[in-house]
Parts: C-alpha cells; sequence; structure tokens
C-alpha cells in the first residue's frame, strides 16, 4: 500500500515491510534516520489510508476506489446531507408556523406555585458578603418561565456579575446560589443587597 | 484462507466489463466444481505462457514486495486474452475459466497473504496499474473455479516441462521464494508446487533487490526466463523502472501509466510472433527484441495519453496493436478511476496532485470546524461532520413526524370536542398515535467550535444538556439564558462560572412541550450570539425574539 501511495508521489520507497531497516542498517549509521523517518512517514500514510477507508465506509455511493473519487463522492454526499438538513429544517419551520400548541404551557406556572406551597418552601434572599465587592447570593423563587434570565438582567442591570452561578430546580422552586461580584467598584452592604434583590424578586 | 472481495461491475460505455474491487480478495470456493469445458475454451490452450504469468502475477500482487508493473504485466495477458475473447464469442464464463486456471497456481499463496493483498487492493490506489491490477485479479476470483483444476493441471504441467529446461537461477530465486513463502505462510497444496516454482522464478527476476531472504526452498528451475520481460527491465521493482519499457523519448506521465503497457502489449492475442516479441527467453526460443517492446510499449503510452499517438510502427505484428487499441483505453479509464464522468487525462503528475489538493481543499471548505489542514484531520473532520449530518437528518426527520402526529392528533381532538364535548373519549384515540412516534428517542449531539467558543449539545428526548465554553473574559450568562429563553428550552439546572481563562457552563434545560428545536439550531444560535458579543462588547445587541427555531 505503500508502494501504491509512493509511486505517484515520485519519492519511491523501494524496500518491504521487513527488508527496509535491515538494509538500512548495512549501510552505515546515516541510514538510520532515514528510516526514522521512513517509519513515521510510513505511519503517516497508513493514518491516512485508514481514514479513507472510514470515510469510504460512511459514504454508500461510491463510483471507484482510488484516493480522488472517495473525496469526491464524500463532497458530494456532504452537499446532499446538507441540502437534506436544510429541507426538513424548512419543514419543520413551515409545520411550526401553523401549530397550536401554545396552550400546554401555561399550565406549568399555576403547577409551580401549587407545589411549592405543598412543600413548605418559600421565597427567601440570603446574602453573605466575601471580601469587598463580592457577595455570596443564595435566592429562593418559584419558578417561572425565564424568571432566572430575569433575574440576571436585572442584576447585570444593577452592575452586578455572577462570577459562579449555581442554579437548581425541584418542586417548583429555583434555588438560585452565586457569587456576584460588583464592578463598578462600589461596595454594598449586605442588608442593602439583600433589600435590593427581595425587591428585584417581586418584579419578576 | 479466503478473504472477500466485493466486484463491483463498472461499466463504461463498452461491450468491456469492468470491475472495481471494494474489499480484499474472493478466493474462489467452488474449487471442486466440475469444470465445464466451454467449446471456445480451446483457444486457452494456445497460450499456455500468458497464462503462467498469471501464477506469477498473482503472486507478486500478493506481496507487498513486488512489483507493480510486473503482476499487471502477467496479469494484463490474461485479462486481455479474456476480453478479446470475449468479443468474439461473448462468453462470460469463458473469462472466468482462463482466469482461474492461471489463478490457481497462486492459490496456495493467495491464501496465506490475504492480509498482503487486501492492503494492496482496499486502499484507494493512486496507482493507477495497481487498480488495473486489482481490477484484473477481481474478474479473476469472481469466476468459480470450474474449470480451474484442469486447465491449471494441464497449463502447469506444460509448463513445468519446459520451464525445468530453462536457466536456473538458483540462489535468486530461492532467496525471493523463501522470502515470499515466510511472508505468505505457504505450506499447504502441495500438488501445485509447480505453480510455486513458477512464481518463484518469476519473483526472483523481478526481486533482485531482496538480498537478505535465506534460501530454505529446494531449487527450482528457473521458470522466471520464460515470463521475462524484457532484459532491459526485469531489475527493478519501482514503477519507475518500468519506464524501461517505454522509449526514453515517450512522455512519461505518469509511472502508473507507464505499467499499462507491458501487459497491454501481453495481452495481444496468441500469435507467436507476439510472444516472441514479450517473452525473451522462453524454453521454445523466443526472443524478445527489446527496442521492439520498447518501442509497443511507447507507443502504447501514447496511445493511452490519449495524445493520438498511434503506433509508429509499420510492422506487421501493429494488427494487433489497433485491435487492442481500444482496451488499452477502456483499461486506462479504469485505472484512472474517472468512467462515470469521463476520461480527465492529466498532462502532468502536477496537475494531478493540484486536482487532488483541490478536493481536498474542497473538503476542508465544507466541514464546519476545521481544525488542522493536512489530509488526515481534513478526512477526520469530514467523516465526523458526515455523522453529524446523519445525526440530525434523524431528529428532524423524527421532528417532522411528530409534528404531524401531533397536529392530527390535535385536529382529531378538536374535531371530538366540537362533535361530543366529551374529550375523554378523544384522549383514548390518542394513545395510539402517540405510540407509533413515541418508540423512537430522540437522541442528537454535536459540537461546534468557533474561535473563542465550544459549544456541545446533547439532546435526550426533551431534555437538552448544553455545555458552553468561553475563551474570552465576557461574562454573556445573560445572554445565553436569554436565547435558551427564546429557543423554549426551560432551565432546569446551571452550573459554571469563571474558570481560570475560561467561562464555563453547563445548562441542563428541557424543551417546551410542542416546541420543535433542533441540536444544530441551538448550537447554531448560541454560537452565533456568543459571538456576535463579543464583536460588539461594550453594547449588547437585542437578541431578535424568535417564536422557534
Amino acid at each position: 500500500m505503500e508502494y501504491a501511495d509512493c509511486a505517484p508521489d515520485g519519492s519511491c520507497v523501494s524496500e518491504g515491510a521487513g527488508s527496509g531497516k535491515g538494509r538500512m542498517r548495512m549501510r552505515g549509521q546515516e541510514r538510520e534516520y532515514k528510516s526514522k523517518n521512513l517509519q513515521a512517514e510510513r505511519r503517516r500514510r497508513q493514518k491516512l489510508s485508514d481514514r479513507l477507508l472510514a470515510l469510504r465506509a460512511l459514504v454508500p455511493i461510491i463510483t471507484n476506489m482510488n484516493k480522488a473519487t472517495i473525496i469526491e463522492d464524500a463532497i458530494t454526499y456532504i452537499k446532499e446531507l446538507q441540502k437534506n438538513v436544510k429541507d426538513l429544517s424548512d419543514q419543520l419551520l413551515e409545520m411550526e408556523a401553523s401549530s397550536e400548541e401554545e396552550a400546554k404551557q401555561r399550565s406549568e406556572t399555576i403547577d409551580a406555585a401549587e407545589e411549592m406551597n405543598k412543600c413548605g418552601i418559600e421565597e427567601d434572599v440570603e446574602v453573605t458578603n466575601i471580601d469587598g465587592n463580592k457577595f455570596w447570593l443564595k435566592i429562593v423563587i418559584q419558578k417561572k418561565r425565564s424568571s432566572f434570565t430575569k433575574l440576571v438582567e436585572a442584576m447585570n442591570f444593577l452592575g452586578f456579575e455572577f462570577t459562579d452561578t449555581s442554579v437548581t430546580t425541584s418542586k417548583g422552586a429555583i434555588l438560585i446560589t452565586a457569587c456576584v461580584e460588583g464592578i463598578y467598584g462600589e461596595t454594598f452592604a449586605a442588608a442593602e443587597t439583600r433589600e435590593l434583590l427581595q425587591e428585584i424578586i417581586k418584579g419578576i | 484462507m479466503l478473504s472477500s472481495v466485493r466486484i463491483k461491475e463498472v461499466t463504461g460505455g463498452s461491450h468491456l466489463k469492468r470491475f472495481s474491487v471494494t474489499t480484499s480478495l474472493l478466493y474462489p470456493k467452488e474449487i471442486n466444481k466440475k469444470p465445464k469445458i466451454n467449446p471456445s475454451s480451446s483457444s486457452l490452450f494456445l497460450l499456455p505462457f500468458p497464462f503462467l504469468y498469471i501464477p506469477s502475477t498473482l503472486f507478486s500482487r500478493l506481496s507487498p514486495n513486488l512489483l507493480g508493473p510486473f503482476s499487471l504485466f502477467s496479469l494484463k495477458p490474461n485479462i486481455f486474452w479474456f476480453l478479446i475473447h470475449r468479443k468474439i464469442t461473448r462468453p462470460r464464463r469463458m473469462y472466468v475459466y482462463e482466469e482461474n486456471a492461471c489463478f490457481d497456481g497462486t492459490k496456495s499463496v493467495a491464501e496465506g497473504d490475504d492480509e498482503g493483498f487486501s492492503q494492496s487492493v482496499a486502499p484507494p490506489p493512486t496507482n493507477n496499474s495497481f487498480e488495473d491490477s486489482t481490477n484484473m485479479r477481481v474478474s479473476m476470483e469472481d469466476a468459480s473455479a470450474t474449470m480451474e483444476i484442469e486447465l491449471h493441471q494441464q497449463l502447469a504441467f506444460d509448463m513445468d516441462q519446459q520451464c525445468y529446461n530453462s536457466n536456473n537461477d538458483g540462489n535468486d530465486s530461492n532467496q525471493v521464494f523463501s522470502y515470499e513463502m515466510q511472508e505468505m505462510g505457504f505450506n499447504h497444496h502441495q500438488q501445485q508446487q509447480e505453480d510455486p516454482l513458477l512464481l518463484q522464478q518469476h519473483q526472483a527476476e523481478m526481486q533482485n533487490a531482496h538480498q537478505n531472504f535465506s534460501a530454505a526452498y529446494p531449487p527450482t528451475p528457473d521458470l522466471l526466463n520464460l515470463f521475462h520481460l524484457p532484459r532491459c527491465t526485469p531489475s527493478s521493482l519501482l514503477p519507475n523502472s518500468s519506464i524501461s519499457f517505454t522509449n526514453p523519448d515517450s512522455s512519461a506521465t505518469a509511472a502508473s501509466g507507464i505499467l499499462y503497457d507491458p501487459l497491454f502489449h501481453l495481452n495481444l492475442p496468441p500469435q507467436p510472433p507476439v510472444f516472441r516479441e514479450l517473452f525473451q527467453s522462453l524454453p521454445h526460443g523466443y526472443n524478445l527484441p527489446a527496442s521492439r517492446v520498447g518501442s509497443l510499449f511507447g507507443g502504447g503510452m501514447d496511445e493511452r495519453e490519449a495524445s493520438g499517438g498511434g503506433y509508429g510502427d509499420g510492422d506487421d505484428h501493429r494488427q494487433f496493436d489497433n485491435g487492442v487499441l481500444k482496451f488499452t483505453r477502456d483499461m486506462a479509464c479504469i485505472g484512472k478511476g474517472r468512467e462515470g464522468k469521463g476520461t480527465k487525462s492529466f498532462a502532468t503528475e502536477k496537475q494531478r496532485r493540484e486536482h487532488l489538493n483541490d478536493k481536498y481543499n474542497a473538503l476542508r471548505s465544507l466541514v464546519p470546524n476545521p481544525t488542522k489542514s493536512d489530509r488526515a484531520s481534513v478526512v477526520g473532520d469530514a467523516i465526523e461532520y458526515i455523522r453529524e449530518l446523519l445525526r440530525t437528518v434523524n431528529e428532524l426527520k423524527l421532528l417532522v413526524e411528530k409534528k404531524r402526529c401531533g397536529r392530527e392528533r390535535s385536529k382529531r381532538h378538536k374535531t371530538e370536542d366540537e362533535s361530543t364535548g366529551d374529550v375523554k373519549s378523544s384522549s383514548s384515540i390518542k394513545p395510539e398515535p402517540d405510540q407509533s412516534y413515541n418508540e423512537s428517542l430522540r437522541s442528537s449531539w454535536l459540537q461546534r467550535k468557533s474561535k473563542d467558543t465550544e459549544v456541545d449539545v446533547r439532546i435526550i428526548d426533551d431534555e437538552v444538556t448544553i455545555k458552553l465554553v468561553q475563551r474570552k473574559k465576557i461574562n454573556c450568562l445573560l445572554f445565553v439564558s436569554k436565547i435558551l429563553d427564546e429557543l423554549q428550552l426551560d432551565l432546569h439546572h446551571v452550573a459554571g462560572g469563571h474558570v481560570g481563562d475560561y467561562y464555563s457552563f453547563l445548562f441542563n434545560t428541557k424543551i417546551y412541550e410542542g416546541s420543535s428545536v433542533y441540536a444544530s439550531a441551538i448550537a447554531n444560535k448560541l454560537i452565533e450570539v456568543v459571538d456576535r458579543q463579543y464583536a460588539a462588547i461594550p453594547i449588547p445587541i437585542p437578541i431578535p425574539p424568535t417564536s422557534s427555531f
């Protein structure tokens, strides 16, 4: 196979598998470098041909078995697949436009509040000051659609940046644990921040 | 013992049949079939010598050390012979029989070296002659060995008797043969020792370069002389050496092209003058004038290059050439592998390389995340991308199907409500369409990388897990959450933050019921928005709301 690879490249390696190194050794020390490279080159070619083989295995329509045509066939196949994806997604968009599944989403919010009350989870805000500008927050709010987004948006607006965030959802409530840093350099007291956050949460 | 070969018949618009090998060699299994004697097969026996080449050729084919052109040289005559025969009588079986007869000789050797052969056959051969020979080989193996045994025995026997009279190359052949044997693991088919001998001799001549093989095989007569190419050629194993076949002044474009010539010329129909040309030291006293052969090859070369060169000689032997011209052209087509698209003959090897590089670049441009730009990684990326596209297509099909079922279901529901006002009765109908499409679990996964961002989206049923890694300092948590809301993904869990130089986030979300987002849409949108943020850092760009993607 390497032989076949060699031929069109013009740099033909005439040795076979076992004879190359032996012959090289015979000719002297300097040849060992050539044989090392030979092994590396062989490995490189082997890698390429293995991958080409795998590519050929994927493509269903193959015309011929040489390097050039397998790549051509792969190009054709990829284009065809891309076209399929585009067609299907357009079709999906069309169907989306005329669907009426909105009603189901509304029911979730009602359930969330009920669940929270059932489990006795209350909305809560805790703020702890860590080292100047940094705060550690713990917020429990009712799960509503895009409530987290609104919270983050509000925080950003106020100049807080979420450094580390952890959000979990359970039983209709969202627990947000975050390290927040004030980016504008102002120093907030913990109590102030807490009140601020509570107001925000009410607004969400 | 047998490795399988898939032969794909490729027709190039002529009555000649061509095959392309897709896997390793399939050895004819029906060895014990009763050979059917085709009346036209009698012509086989007119040419014992070309068939002798076949075992040696196959043998050489099997061994990686063997010279490609030589094997082609050997194979070709048979193929050509078959094709010629075909023209006359169109007996497909004939095709098969002849080849089997020849192939039988190398059977024992072939078995041991399936690996080598498959290795030589399966990867896309850059060498046109290589492919040609594999085509030949395929056609040979494709045939069931009905006549194989009989022909083989007859021919081999004839050959042996003649070969034993020829010179013995002695050590060389022994060494070569023993080497071959070691490689092939030849240890069976004792009755076919005659053929290995032929091969041995054959190889001995062609593999002068191989010197390190212990002579473990008993001395055999020098059968190689029987198949001897013009004396100017035998020493080299390299395809370039085949240039010696041709005229020095012939424009040798690709070495592979040259390979056709010897075979081509060897394929001439069984006429003693032809063989006299081709086989120098045949026991029957044939002599091949090297110059003549050279001119033959040179003429063939021109023909193949489609440069319009014909055979300049006015030799009466050229008669064959004219009949053979078409064959050669077809074989050239096969070798270059462009039958379906018309022959693109390259004027230079450089053009061929450029053409190949263009194709690699085209492939690279199609793939969304090209990383390294060397050939192996381009192909690797292409493989991953094809898999990803297949996943996406499946996902989309599933979604479309769900949508359609859902719509039908809701329509049915509506009509039920209107007609009866009883929701419960309609709900009993619901499970049926549900089951039909709910059985298939939707799953898809893809990765997208841009310069600073990496997105990994995995979807299982209605849960989407998104992993986002950004390299810059911009905290885009807000933007990402906005996008997720737009895409109708319900955030269940978020974890992440500032990690060293990166911002890394993991989002576990659930798709809202009724929305049909798909993985690539999510990934693309995310990457797009995040990159947009990087592009316009101080001003957060308002994200245009989309109902669902």
